[in-house]
Order: structure tokens, then sequence, then C-alpha cells
């Protein structure tokens, strides 16, 4: 046995300094605990600008057309208000849809929360009864207003009584304007200049209007983890939450806002489903939700310099995948873009149209090409993330 | 062994021989005699030792059937009493289930409506109930709603393009609607407390499905206060003559809930395991006759404010005072059947809790905010059994249920949205009495003249029984 033990003994001894031989001098070399697989990024400077640059700014110059669009429809108040102060006021309130339909890709917080979406963008809107108001009362004041029902308030009420009923043509006479309905428009606005404040506020001073030591919504977002933070655990739960904005809003273009009121057939199309019908400001509408997606992808608003933003935390996991997401996003709004055709086709007419039924399809597919990576392919980056 | 036994033989056969010689030798009949007489002794000894036994044994016979005959006196007076038990015991249920086919609109624009038929296990209603003494009872009734318990998906087709809201039922949808103990020493006079009914509305006092002709209980008083309202309370009740009354101290309604299309029936605290108890009301109802078992006259009346059992208190610093009143008859002689109520609300302050609920974070109300400072409702139903002509027991009938939960409000115009009539006629026919299967058809009238009227039809059938 002792023979045995010690033969073992010399030949393992052997083997051992036959292994080492090769090598000098790694003795000191060490195993990693945990095995490379998924991907590094540093968020915390991702996530303040997209704070910061993208969804405060966007809510900041919402705000500020909240103003202008107030001002410009009290213009019309004066009986001598003429064409060109209507033309003003719709420009106005085409400025304020802008950014609204932008942020339209962040609709979590305070938006939500405080219920700020159905009181400025209900639709539809219920022209019965916003007609009862305007031949029943005179006068109108905002704080009044503001206990009325959604659907005879906010963006779509003030597109109706600027632009007309949108079915034939999206202009309207200043001498068509009523004094009732130049006063309820001036109402609405105070209204909606109201609700934008509120929501800015919410973003940048509190985000609760009754609790007084709380802190802007902003800060939530841009301290994840911190022992006073309610909302957000970690910063995964804030680009998991920027993501599914993301894919809320593609999703409600591509199969509600567009596909709903374009029906299986021309035979079920349904104009009056259509959002933004009255002014056909529809499509810029529909572009601006992408384009809103497309501020949150890239970290900055078009034309501005380059800043860190989804783009880049994808492209750490995978930059084939961050690019084609670029692209596909720009597909997306050029498809939009597109179906106004040759012959600037307003969407409620393209849906009665069979070569506009052809493009607006092309621009469905191309938001379902998008919804699909981004839940199939961003998504799921996430639980590879080591953050 | 057999040695043995010839030499016992022997021995035996010898002594015998010897006895039999000395009687023979000494048989004289003075001896004979006195030998008879002793003989005749010792068997009259014997037989009344054996009489005296015989005696004993038949007293402790006589003790034994007294035993068992307390032991069965023992066993009738358990089953007595439990029977007495069971007797203070008493169960009832009831329940229903409907087919319903109606027409519906997409959205606020659409005027071209799509016809939608649904099924519905309404309700399955158990009561338990324990006659404690004479005068202490009380009463459990525990009711599951469309078939069960958990969370419900729930369309909203007046939102935007029609939204899917997800709701978790209160307390899922098995509901204790009743958790009463009573004291009633006298007709006249009893006290009930815990979780009671209040007497408002028909459908609180007549919710059976046999107690009403429409396939669902009457859709007016629905669209404006909780039906088969219950809350926590107390009450006095009693019958003097022909007079029944009540008059109840219940929880208030919650104001945040109050929603334009149902006014403050939703109001009805049902949503957390806690009732907000900060404000209470009042409740009373004034009958002559008895809507249950016939023709009836009565009033009732609830006040109480509302803005105190908010949850969010700092939303609202004004009362919500709500006041209903309820004036109701029934004709029931007869094949005749004819039944109505008239019911009619007004709440204060309705435009700040419509602000208040519209501003406050999560609530969403969405497009329901906004409540009537002024409710009303009625329905009419009259009904003829035929089985009074025909071998039939059938009951034809014609019902009116109308609601305007925005009758009125404080500022601006109300939408007539929410202005419904409902005139249907339909059967009920009972196979037993205690099976009722319905049928109804109708029209459905929404006040808003651009929207078309619609036509529904409904199919029921409904059970009842008693221990």
């Amino acid at each position: 046995m002792r023979v045995k033990h010690t033969a073992i003994t010399l030949a393992l001894i052997t083997a051992l300094s036959a292994c080492g031989g090769s090598g000098s001098d790694d003795t000191s070399t060490e195993i990693p605990d945990v095995p490379t697989t998924g991907f590094s990024f540093v968020a915390t400077e991702m996530i303040t600008n997209l704070t910061d640059d993208v969804i405060v700014a966007g809510y900041a110059n919402l705000a500020a057309k909240g103003d202008a669009l107030l001002l410009a429809t009290q213009a019309l108040l004066s009986a001598s208000a003429t064409q060109a102060d209507l033309v003003t006021a719709q420009n106005a309130w085409k400025s304020a849809r802008e950014p609204w339909e932008q942020g339209e890709s962040h609709i979590f917080g305070p938006v939500d929360s405080l219920s700020i979406d159905p009181h400025l963008d209900s639709w539809p809107l219920n022209t019965t009864d916003l007609q009862t108001q305007l031949d029943n009362n005179s006068g109108f004041d905002a704080e009044t207003i503001k206990a009325w029902n959604d659907d005879v308030q906010g963006f779509h009420t003030m597109e109706y009584l600027l632009f007309g009923n949108g079915v034939d043509s999206n202009t309207k006479l200043i001498a068509d304007l009523t004094t009732s309905e130049r006063e309820y428009l001036i109402a609405l606005a105070e209204v909606f200049r109201d609700y934008t404040t509120l929501l800015d506020d919410a973003w940048q001073v509190s985000y609760n209007a009754e609790g007084a030591t709380a802190i802007p919504y902003a800060d939530l977002l841009k301290t994840p983890g911190d022992a006073t933070n309610t909302i957000y655990s970690s910063q995964l739960a804030v680009i998991e939450e920027l993501i599914n904005g993301m894919i809320g809003i593609v999703d409600e273009v591509g199969n509600g806002k567009i596909a709903d009121p374009f029906g299986e057939s021309i035979s079920t199309a349904d104009t009056s489903k259509v959002e933004s019908q009255y002014s056909w400001n529809s499509l810029t509408d529909f572009a601006n939700n992408i384009i809103g997606v497309r501020n949150v992808y890239q970290g900055e608003f078009t034309g501005a310099s380059d800043n860190t933003g989804l783009v880049d935390f994808v492209a750490a996991a995978d930059a084939t995948l961050s690019t084609r997401i670029t692209s596909e996003i720009d597909d997306a709004i050029l498809k939009i873009q597109a179906i106004s055709g040759s012959t600037d086709m307003p969407f409620r007419q393209a849906i009665l149209d069979e070569d506009g039924r052809v493009l607006v399809q092309s621009a469905i597919d191309a938001l379902t090409t998008l919804q699909t990576s981004l839940e199939s392919d961003v998504l799921p980056l996430l639980s590879d993330w080591n953050s | 062994m057999n040695n043995k036994l010839t030499l016992l033989a022997v021995s035996v056969a010898s002594v015998l021989g010897l006895s039999a010689m000395s009687n023979a030798h000494a048989a004289t009949n003075t001896e004979t005699l006195a030998k008879a007489i002793a003989k005749q002794e010792a068997e009259i000894a014997l037989l009344k030792q054996q009489l005296a036994t015989l005696a004993s044994e038949q007293k402790q016979q006589q003790q034994q059937s007294k035993q068992v005959a307390t032991q069965v006196d023992t066993v009738v007076q358990q089953t007595a009493e439990a029977q007495d038990r069971f007797s203070r015991f008493s169960f009832n249920s009831y329940g229903s289930a409907v087919y319903t086919s109606d027409e519906y609109f997409d959205n606020v624009q659409d005027t071209s409506a799509e016809r939608r038929n649904r099924t519905d296990l309404e309700r399955i209603v158990t009561e338990f109930g324990y006659q404690f003494t004479d005068d202490w009872s009380m009463e459990v009734e525990i009711e599951y709603e469309h078939g069960g318990t958990g969370s419900a998906l729930e369309y909203d087709g007046f939102d935007e393009f029609g939204e899917f809201e997800s709701e978790v039922e209160a307390g899922g949808e098995v509901v204790v609607e009743k958790a009463e103990i009573r004291y009633r020493p006298s007709k006249a006079f009893g006290v009930k407390f815990g979780n009671i009914h209040l007497p408002i509305g028909l459908s609180s006092i007549l919710h059976k499905p046999s107690q009403y002709l429409t396939v669902q209980r009457h859709k007016s008083e629905a669209a404006m206060m909780p039906t088969v309202w219950n809350e926590n309370g107390i009450g006095v009740y009693g019958e003097i003559s022909d007079f029944h009354y009540q008059a109840q101290v219940v929880s208030g309604l919650n104001s945040e809930y109050f929603r334009t299309y149902d006014w403050v029936a939703s109001g009805h605290q049902k949503r957390f395991e806690e009732v907000n108890t900060d404000d209470l009301a009042f409740a009373g109802r004034l009958d002559y006759g008895n809507f249950k078992t016939g023709s009836a006259v009565g009033v009732a009346y609830y006040f109480g404010n509302t803005s105190g059992n908010r949850h969010k208190s700092n939303k609202l610093d004004v009362d919500g005072a709500l006041s209903i009143v309820s004036v109701a008859g029934a004709f029931v002689e007869g094949p005749w059947i004819l039944r109505g109520q008239y019911l009619y609300g007004t709440l204060d302050n309705a435009d700040a809790i419509t602000l208040a609920n519209k501003t406050t974070p999560g609530l969403q109300p969405g497009n329901f905010a906004q409540l009537g400072s002024e409710s009303q409702s009625f329905f009419v139903e009259a009904g003829v059994k035929l089985d009074e002509w025909f071998d039939l027991p059938m009951t034809v009938f014609a019902n009116v249920d109308y609601s305007n939960p925005l009758m009125a409000v404080e500022t601006g115009t109300a939408t007539q949205r929410y202005e419904n009539t409902w005139s249907s006629v339909g059967i009920n026919y009972s196979p037993i009495p205690e099976i009722v299967i319905k049928a109804e058809g109708g029209l459905h009238q929404v006040a808003v003249a651009s929207i078309p009227d619609t036509n529904f039809f409904a199919l029921g059938v409904g059970y009842q029984f008693s221990l």
C-alpha cells in the first residue's frame, strides 16, 4: 500500500511540474467568479439627460405654448378680430400640439397620476353636448368649465371651434366664429394653460401639488434607488419605464390612432374616429408621436447636438440592433408622412381612398415592425445589462 | 384409569346397598307421615325462597325498565331540543341567471349601434338565520355575483378609442350583503344592528326574482343609487297596525366614487376592507301596508354628508350633503299587480366634488367626473296573472324605467346623454312556485336626439327556496 501511495504521489508531482513548466511565473492567474456575459453601460448620464433635455424641456415647451395659445385666442374676443388673428390662433393650437404629441412617448408620471391626459386630449369630441353648452350659456369661465366632462374641453374642442367640422375643409372664416364660441374657446385655452402649467410644475417643482415636501418628479427619475425614492427602485426600473413608454405610443399610433379609423376595408373605415380631423392635423400628430419616440431613443430633439440616449444603451449591447432601431423609427415617421401622397391628402380622406389606403397600410406595417423590435429585441436587453 | 373407575363403582354400589337395607327396616306409618310433612315443609320453604327470589328479580326488572324509561325520556328530550334548535335556524336561497341582448355605441360620436349578446350568472344569494331566543335573532346574507370572485376586465366604450380597464371587484364578488343582529321584544318595536339593508328603494325590499317582473332589477334605481343598499349601522323598526316603520343611522357614502352615469350609486364603499365612517347618514321609511306581501304605499328619506368619507380628505373642504326622497306604491289584488316608485335626490356642492374627483391623483374618473346637483328616476310595472282565467301559471307585464342622474348641474347645461328610458313588455312563467322563467323585450331611448333608439331583449331564470 505504502509503495502504491508513494508511486501515485510521485506521478502527480511529476505531472503537475510538467504542466507548470510551460509558463514561467503565471501561478497568480485567477479565474473570475462571474462569467462575463451581458453588457455594461453607465446609465446615470443618459437618465439625467433624457429627463432634463427631453422630458422636462418638452413639458416646459408645452406650458409656454399653452400661454401663447391663450394669448392668441384672447385676441379673437374683439369684434374687430381679423382672419389673420384666427390663423394665428390656429397656428398656436398646432404649435401646442407638437410638444404634447411628442410627449406621448413618455406618458408616465404626473401626466398619468394627475389624469392630465383626459383633461387635455379626450377623444372623440362630444359635439352634441358642446353645441348644447354653446346654445345655452354665455360668458364661460375657466373654473366652471373644469368641472364639466372631458369630452367638451381640451385640444379637440378648441380644434373644432378654431377649424370647423373638417369634413370638406380645415379653414374657418372669422365671421363664422360666434361670440359664444369665442368665449368658450378662450375659457378652454385658459383651462388648457392651467393644466400644462400644473404638469410642468409637477416635473420641475413638486410632483404632488398637495404634498408640501414632494420633490420634482424629474428628481425621482434621476435618483432611482435612493432611500426616499418610492417610485423608482433602480436605474433599470427607469430604463424599463422609458422603453415601455416608447412601446406604448408606437402601439397606440399603429393599432389605435391609425388602424381604428382605417378599418378592414373602405366600407368599414370610420372617419368619426380620426383624431385631429377638424384641423387635418392627424398625420402631423402621428408623426410627432413617433418623433417623440425618436427623441427618447436618440436623447435629443431632432436637430439638436448629439447627446446620450437609449441608442447608446442599446449600442452597448448590440451595435447592429442599435442602428436597426434608428432606421426603423425613421422609416415609421417617413411612412406616416408619406400617407398624404403627392396631393397632400389629409388622413381622414386617405382612409377612404384606394391609393391612400395602400400608403396607410405601409405605415401600419412599419409601426408593427418597430413595435416588435422594441418588444422582442430592446426590452429583453434589460436582463442582460450588468447594471 | 379403568382400574380406578372399577374400584369407585364397587365402593358406591356397596354404600347404596347398605342404606336401602336400613330404610326398609325402619318403615312405619307415623314416621312416614312425619317425613311426608317434613318433606312438604321443606318444599314450602323452597317455594317461599323461590318466590322471594322472583320478587327481587321483578323488582330489579322494574328498576331496569325505569332506567330505560329515563333514558328514553332523555333521548326524546335531546331530540326535541335538537329539533327546536333546528327550527330556530333558517336557510333561504335565491338566485338568477340572465341572457341579455342590447345595442351599444362605440363612442360619443357613433350613431350606428352594434348588437351585443351576453349571459350572466347574475347572483346566487344564501341567507342564514338563527333565532337565539324569542327576542334575539340574527341573519347573514352572502351574495355571489357573476358566478365567482376575482378581478374583472371591463370595456369602456365612452373613453377615447374605447379602453379596457382592469378592475378588482370589491373583495372579489362574494359580498356579505347583510349581517345583522336583531332584538325584537314586540311586534311594534325592534332594533337591528350590524350590516343592515337601507329601506331606500324598492329593490331593497323586493329583491328576489319572483318579487319583480322585469328580467333584471329595475335599471332606473341602479342608475341613481346603490341597489339593495347595505351599510353598517343601527336601526329601529316595527309594525303598528298596518304601518311599518324603519329609522336608521348608518355609514355614509364616499363622494370620491360618484360618477356621472350613476350619480351616487358607486359611492357605496365596497372597494375597501374598511368603510370610512366619518360621515354618518340617516335613513327612514314609513309604509302603510306591506310591499312584500301585497298592496302598500310608502315614503322613504335618506340624508347624509359624503365629503368626510373621502380617502384624500384635503381635496374638498365643503360638505357634499346628499338627500334622496322616495315615494312608492303597490297594488296587488287578485290577478292584478301594479307597482311604482319615484326617486328624487339632491347633492350639494356637486361642482366642487366634480373638480375634486377630476384632480385627485390616481382617482381617474375620466370623462365621468361631472355630477348632477339633482337626480331623478322612476319605474312603473304592471302585470296580470293569467292563471285567473287559464290553467297557466303565467304573468304578462309591461314596465317603464326612467332615470336621469344628471337632471340638473350647478353650472352650465346638463347633457341629456344619461337620461335613459327603458320601456318593455314580457312574461313571467312559474312552472312551480319556487322557479320563475322570464322573457322581456323593449325599447331603450336616450334623450339626446342624435342617438337613435335601440331595442333590447332579455331572458332570465330565477329560483328561491326556504328550509
